[in-house]
């Protein structure tokens, strides 16, 4: 369990640093309450870090209903993190 | 508007050569979507496009200049040759009273990525001395002029989706003017190549899945590829040379949301389909069919329900909408004329092809468009929508003819 609970919050670190980066904002300013659209995050940046998401974990995510209604920093990582436990289901490591 | 004679369809597409296949394949429900492989990608996430098979395709070369054409433009010569032959216009129809008005969102792509790719692993070898001539985007609506020796102006829209639509809307423009007597118009898009596949890819707005527009659970579109001409007459011009006339475009309009480059509005496309209608000068409730543009993607299809919801008002539950994308694919520069070709053949037939693929309604949208198999009824107007990248939305609406 406790490996599980690191694993997740090193996942968790890793999408928060992504955002940052790609959304051009600071990562000590990112919150998980944080709004995307109160930080500037425009869909180009949308884009931005998907593909960053891409490239690190090798996971496709297509703009769907969960991610169109992620409001805050928190939501998109829910729906990042799903994607990314489903495809590591599929193909494991 | 002054109505403008519609009196040839040419298209070609994965669904076959002539605008008779497409039709035949939209109202059926039969998708041209097959899985694509791009070798050169090393990860191909999304792995299916409605193409044009290459054995298919081959099969045009005879007729066509392929050291001095690229694939958009062999497409658009294609189905130019179909829509003049079957308007029947002769030698004496073309001169300076024929206008040229051919869009494409990107132009000759498979010229472009060979180039690159040769110039990447063999740089000291000679380039193709056409690659300018061939992917220039304005390639097919020259290609076409020479074709059929239409010397009136000749123009290339390039709008990403709304290239054609606009292109067609353009062309009944110059037509009402006096400009010109009659335009061959229409779009074509040839972009099923590594790199540019890759590129759509990374945007992230293709589904891995299916395409299924409107409904629940959809998560994306699906690329295609193809040509759709048109032959655009005057009323004038048609009578006197006795011509059938297919249907009347009797409304278009264009604007722009000035927004988003790639999140639509839905004031914009409101403001659209709202002057478009009213530049027919018709009832809402006339309408009885409208071909969505539909793509599958969450923000078109909650923007375009909106727009349509909101234009329509009471007459929006009368309305049969439906996506025939999932079928013919997203030909992108091409999708407009398609997709309009498909609205003058459901008019003509009185059919609402389907949406393919719906699973259910969308709570969201709270509505259902045409689901899987067509469905009969009975008008005399229908729209087609397009709405591009860059906010720029384009719709066309005609009429059986004599009742614009």
């Amino acid at each position: 369990m406790a490996e599980t609970a690191d694993r997740d919050e090193e996942l968790r670190r890793q999408l928060l640093t992504i955002v940052a980066e790609e959304g051009l904002v600071e990562s000590r300013e990112v919150g998980l309450d944080e709004r995307l659209d109160e930080m500037g995050i425009q869909s180009a940046d949308f884009v931005m870090i998907l593909m960053a998401i891409e490239e690190k974990f090798g996971v496709y995510v297509p703009v769907d209903e969960r991610l169109t209604e992620a409001k805050t920093v928190g939501d998109l990582l829910e729906v990042v993190c799903r994607h990314i436990e489903d495809h590591r289901a599929k193909v494991p490591s | 508007m002054k109505p403008v004679a519609i009196t040839g369809l040419g298209a070609v597409s994965a669904c076959g050569f002539g605008a008779e296949s497409l039709w035949r394949a939209a109202r059926d429900g039969v998708s041209a979507v097959r899985d694509v492989s791009f070798p050169r990608l090393q990860r191909q996430q999304v792995k299916q496009a409605a193409r044009i098979a290459d054995a298919d395709f081959e099969t045009l070369l005879p007729r066509a200049k392929p050291r001095f054409q690229d694939r958009t433009t062999i497409l658009a010569v294609e189905a130019a040759r179909e829509a003049v032959a079957q308007a029947g216009l002769g030698a004496d129809d073309f001169g300076e009273r024929c206008g040229v008005v051919v869009g494409s969102g990107l132009g000759g792509a498979d010229t472009i990525e060979r180039g690159y790719i040769r110039f990447l692993e063999e740089p000291s070898a000679r380039s193709d001395v056409m690659a300018i001539p061939k992917l220039m985007t304005s390639s097919a609506a020259s290609w076409i002029a020479m074709d059929f020796k239409a010397t009136g102006p000749t123009y290339c829209i390039s709008t990403a989706c709304s290239s054609a639509s606009q292109s067609i809307g353009m062309a009944a423009d110059l037509i009402r003017a006096g400009i010109v007597d009659r335009c061959i118009a229409g779009g074509a898009e040839s972009l099923l190549y590594d790199i540019m596949f890759a590129a759509w890819e990374s945007l992230h707005v293709m589904t891995t899945t299916r395409c299924r527009p409107f409904s629940r659970d959809r998560n994306g579109m699906v690329l295609g590829e193809g040509a759709g001409i048109v032959v655009l007459e005057s009323m004038e011009a048609a009578r006197a040379r006795g011509a059938t006339v297919l249907a009347e475009l009797v409304g278009y309009a264009s604007t722009s949301d000035a927004n988003d480059l790639l999140r639509p509005d839905p004031v914009g496309a409101t403001a659209c389909v709202r002057k478009t209608i009213e530049s027919a000068g018709i009832d809402p409730k006339r309408i009885g069919y409208c071909n969505a543009h539909g793509t599958g993607t969450i923000a078109n299809d909650q923007t375009e329900t909106q727009a349509l919801r909101e234009v329509f008002g009471s007459a929006f539950d009368g309305l049969l909408v439906s996506s025939t994308k999932p079928i013919h694919g997203h030909a992108l520069g091409a999708g407009g004329a398609l997709e309009f070709i498909v609205t003058v053949n459901a008019l003509r037939e009185q059919i609402a092809p389907p949406t393919i693929d719906f699973l259910g309604v969308d709570p969201k949208l709270g509505f259902e468009p045409v689901p899987n198999v067509a469905r009969a009824f009975s008008a005399d107007a229908a729209l087609s929508n397009s709405f591009a990248f860059g906010g720029i939305n384009a719709a066309l609406l005609v009429t059986l003819p004599g009742r614009g």
